[in-house]
């Protein structure tokens, strides 16, 4: 989020795509719901199902799953037509703004409803609504990223937000509700294959930064893998590891995946879960490291596996990261219970008898405190840094001297900062950055400029027109010393730069003149590292509607995509519809969480939510001959069925299915429950709705498109 | 689904989760009373006699000498706050943090049951490996020794991109830090987590 939760109390109107807050993130809707009440603000949902937050809203927009990019460059095609753009903003703020109008013009209103489905009169009132009630704050989460064109739809989100200027402003901002408790923590340290933490990459510069703050030589580290290369080539991705193991696609690296270590993570939220299960069964060794057995422990068949028991969250310490991108600090409540142990010291066995323990744990003594300081310490790219755990805990004890409308600390111990340090923090008197991008303020007070990333001047492919990447005269916040675009700083400490100045004196030089350590620059809205420089709509790989594949076809085939082949061309089949007449589209019901190990373990929200079920538009089960609450299959393209009850409801329309994604036990109709530890097995199962989401992945990220694929469905 | 059905069900944990709550009937009620004030907002329909049972339970008193911890909720992004109260070192009750600058005194449904994540009976209990497929408890010892061993085999026969690493998003910075360090340390960038998905 660039903005908080709580500072969404401050829109003037807010537009939610692909997030269904009531049920995936209940207690933001306080702040949602002030802002309606309070401020009279319009709640503009856009989804393919009329979900609880489109009970709420002013203008819910049907959309087809998987348009979204299309939608909103017709928004903006209507924006710029009526000359409702924020000019100025765009003049000294924003780059490539001609570039990605010139792309804007062909959605026309009636283009959009031709690929989305929404009427021409409504996208016209919603670009009105955006353009009278500024600032607007933009919501989007899984169901704007789970497709193809996942990386194109979210840029296109931050597109209009450009073109509204709506960036760096109280009530504005792109606000990506975040799932897991954790993931934005777990996301800047970087458990991902492309990234070392704080969004390093992989290139030798991003090792030898972090050996340095790791303690351990260079060359040690170079010796730990197979070949250099490795180093710097991506790894397989959570999305498809299993392909590693099955190998039925090609596999780029020397060697196929043998072994399988599965750390707090439930594995039914994979798509095309039947294939997962394969793997399992094939790997040489699976460890789940786990508070519960997880449906891997059902679903492995093999005497590979082996369950170690974690203590929960609650029986260990450390910091975790909000959405809003506040670090708090969740304390130990009680002792590991049974013959739990904490994560730390699991990882603490394994390291030793893996032989790495004096070089892991180097800076360790005191954990978690000593971890906090090294992650912070290289974490420079993003601001980790000034977040002690003194820090942290002090806030922890504060709660009650924050102000729920700006989080600044009002007196007390913590005077003048913001509620969780919200990183950035560059140094440990940073009171935190609550809004990113925000020149209103000096820097060492939370504000921010745009980030100098892409180099200073740029010449366009689609036009050959030359922009400074810089921004324009004028912009700056209060106190810079230049008064007005300025690149990254480097060479404070000669050969180093901001990020990687582990003295951080290039920071503080920075913060002491005024300015940003990484610089004062334009956002881009023409992205010319990605094989779509400016948004464009993509028929989803499994498209219902074969009329448009031609316009708008997906893109060629990629080769060692994150070292296995995947196919985008040669799997978009212009016939796949009429075996497969319906979209599938997957999401989240407010009683669990995730793949439901937890909250089906949990005896109240098993109670409240006992059964999986398919959300089935009436009309299209009186079609099918279905009766509501009739068992019904469900089949995907890649061969794989769910056997699940139908729920008869309109919140769907008749060409669209709904699973919600958080049960397990159950595999093709068939019961894995008995496969669980004795006692162990949740309260309730139920087959899991990744079953039968479609192959599909993001040209990018390599994110599952499970929002998009289609599905047929028989009575049972 | 009927409440006893879940009682059946849960049939062979009771014992383990009364070890763990001092009575399983006080968590219930502090559920309800939490429900009561969060209704509105899950949207968890709440029945008047369900609300009468909460009344009649009364205000609550602390268990002497217990003590109140403040934490943080493990289920979403939002981060709201939890107040645990710990008596003898066993967690016996949460109560909504009303000072939490975000949550502000609310919970939703998962939230407000979040002391189960403690006290569920489903819990894995010991280290446990699959031996002619069944289910068996082993020490730590013996986990550690036969994991690292196979662990050290698959690295010097296959190399270390045989292994894949699936880290989290559900633990603390601090261990997710150590998820991504231990793939580098252990020599492969076949490593990621839920953020991927």
């Amino acid at each position: 989020m660039t903005n908080s939760l709580n500072d969404m109390r401050h829109a003037k109107s807010l537009i939610f795509i692909g997030s269904n807050a009531p049920e995936a993130h209940p207690v933001s809707m306080q702040h949602i719901l002030h802002a309606k009440e309070k401020n009279n603000a319009p709640i503009i949902v856009v989804d393919p199902r009329r979900t609880k937050l489109a009970a709420k809203a002013s203008d819910y927009v049907r959309i087809r799953p998987g348009t979204d990019a299309a939608f909103m460059m017709g928004l903006v095609h209507v924006i710029i037509k009526n000359g409702w753009e924020d000019k100025e903003f765009i003049r000294t703020r924003v780059a490539g703004f001609e570039e990605m109008a010139k792309v804007a013009e062909t959605y026309t209103p009636e283009e959009v409803e031709n690929i989305t489905g929404i009427p021409v009169e409504q996208t016209l009132r919603v670009a009105k609504t955006l353009a009278k009630n500024r600032p607007t704050s933009l919501t989007w989460c899984m169901g704007g990223t789970q497709h193809s064109i996942g990386s194109s739809i979210t840029r296109s989100f931050c597109i209009l937000q450009l073109v509204l200027g709506n960036m760096g402003k109280s009530g504005g901002g792109t606000n990506i509700f975040r799932g897991h408790d954790n993931v934005q923590g777990s996301t800047d340290m970087c458990i991902l294959s492309h990234s070392l933490p704080a969004y390093y990459g992989l290139s030798d510069g991003a090792w030898k930064h972090w050996c340095r703050v790791w303690g351990v030589e260079y060359e040690w580290m170079v010796g730990r893998f197979k070949e250099k290369k490795w180093m710097n080539k991506k790894g397989f991705t959570l999305s498809r590891w299993y392909e590693g193991v099955l190998q039925t696609e090609k596999i780029h690296q020397y060697t196929p995946i043998k072994a399988m270590i599965q750390w707090g993570c439930g594995s039914n939220s994979n798509s095309q879960y039947a294939r997962v299960k394969q793997a399992y069964d094939k790997l040489d060794l699976l460890v789940v490291v786990d508070p519960f057995p997880t449906m891997t422990a059902a679903a492995c068949e093999s005497d590979n596996i082996y369950l170690l028991p974690s203590s929960s969250q609650y029986e260990t310490s450390g910091s975790v990261t909000s959405t809003s991108r506040q670090i708090q600090w969740r304390q130990k409540v009680v002792d590991p219970i049974h013959n739990c142990k904490d994560d730390y010291q699991i990882m603490e066995l394994l390291v030793k008898k893996l032989g790495f323990a004096d070089e892991f744990y180097k800076n360790i003594k005191q954990v978690p405190e000593d971890i906090t300081l090294e992650l912070g310490r290289g974490s420079l790219t993003i601001g980790y840094n000034g977040q002690t755990p003194e820090r942290i805990k002090k806030h922890m004890e504060n709660w009650h001297t924050f102000d729920i409308d700006d989080l600044q600390a009002k007196g007390g111990p913590c005077d003048g900062e913001y509620y969780g340090l919200p990183w950035p923090c560059w140094t440990e008197d940073h009171p935190g950055t609550p809004i990113l991008y925000d020149v209103s303020k000096p820097v060492a007070k939370g504000g921010l400029p745009f980030r100098n990333r892409f180099g200073v001047e740029k010449t366009y492919d689609a036009s050959g027109r030359s922009e400074d990447l810089l921004a324009a005269e004028g912009v700056y916040n209060p106190g810079s010393e230049v008064e007005g675009g300025y690149p990254e700083f480097k060479d404070v400490v000669p050969g180093t730069n901001w990020k990687t100045d582990l003295s951080q004196k290039t920071i503080k030089e920075a913060i002491a003149k005024g300015m940003a350590p990484f610089g004062n620059a334009r956002a881009r809205c023409v992205v010319w590292n990605f094989p779509d420089q400016v948004p464009i709509h993509r028929e989803p790989l499994h498209s219902p509607r074969p009329d448009l594949i031609a316009k708008y076809p997906t893109y060629k085939d990629q080769q060692d995509h994150f070292r296995v082949d995947t196919r985008f061309e040669s799997e978009q089949d212009p016939e796949l519809v009429k075996e497969f007449p319906f979209v599938l589209t997957t999401g989240r019901m407010v009683e669990h969480m995730g793949a439901g190990a937890e909250t089906r373990s949990n005896q109240y929200l098993a109670e409240l939510q006992p059964e999986m079920y398919a959300e089935v538009n009436p009309r299209l089960a009186n079609d099918l001959g279905v009766r509501d609450g009739e068992m019904i299959w469900i089949s995907s393209p890649e061969g794989s069925k769910i056997k699940v009850k139908a729920f008869l409801t309109e919140r769907v329309d008749t060409k669209t299915i709904f699973l919600p994604y958080h049960f397990a036990g159950i595999l093709q109709g068939k019961s894995y429950v008995e496969n669980y530890p004795e006692g162990t097995a949740p309260f309730v199962s139920g087959e899991s709705g990744n079953t039968v989401t479609n192959y599909g992945y993001d040209i990018i990220t390599q994110i599952q498109a499970t929002k998009d694929g289609l599905c047929k469905v028989a009575k049972a | 689904m009927a409440r006893s059905k879940i009682k059946q069900n849960s049939g062979v944990g009771m014992a383990t989760s009364r070890r763990v709550t001092l009575n399983p009937k006080v968590a219930r009620r502090s559920f309800l009373k939490l429900s009561v004030a969060t209704a509105a907002l899950t949207g968890v329909a709440m029945t008047t006699k369900m609300t009468t049972k909460v009344q009649a339970a009364g205000k609550k008193v602390p268990y002497a000498g217990s003590k109140i911890v403040r934490t943080i909720c493990t289920y979403c992004a939002v981060g709201c706050g939890v107040e645990a109260e710990v008596h003898n070192g066993v967690w016996v009750r949460q109560e909504i943090a009303s000072d939490h600058p975000v949550s502000n005194g609310a919970h939703c449904c998962k939230g407000a049951g979040a002391i189960d994540m403690v006290t569920s009976p489903k819990r894995l209990k010991n280290p446990m490996k699959k031996v002619g497929g069944k289910w068996t408890n082993i020490s730590w010892d013996q986990a550690i020794k036969e994991i690292g061993d196979k662990l050290l085999s698959i690295r010097e026969n296959d190399g270390p991109d045989a292994l894949h690493f699936n880290g989290s998003a559900k633990v603390s910075t601090e261990m997710a830090y150590q998820h991504r360090k231990f793939a580098a340390f252990w020599g492969t960038n076949n490593v990621d987590h839920q953020a991927r998905i």
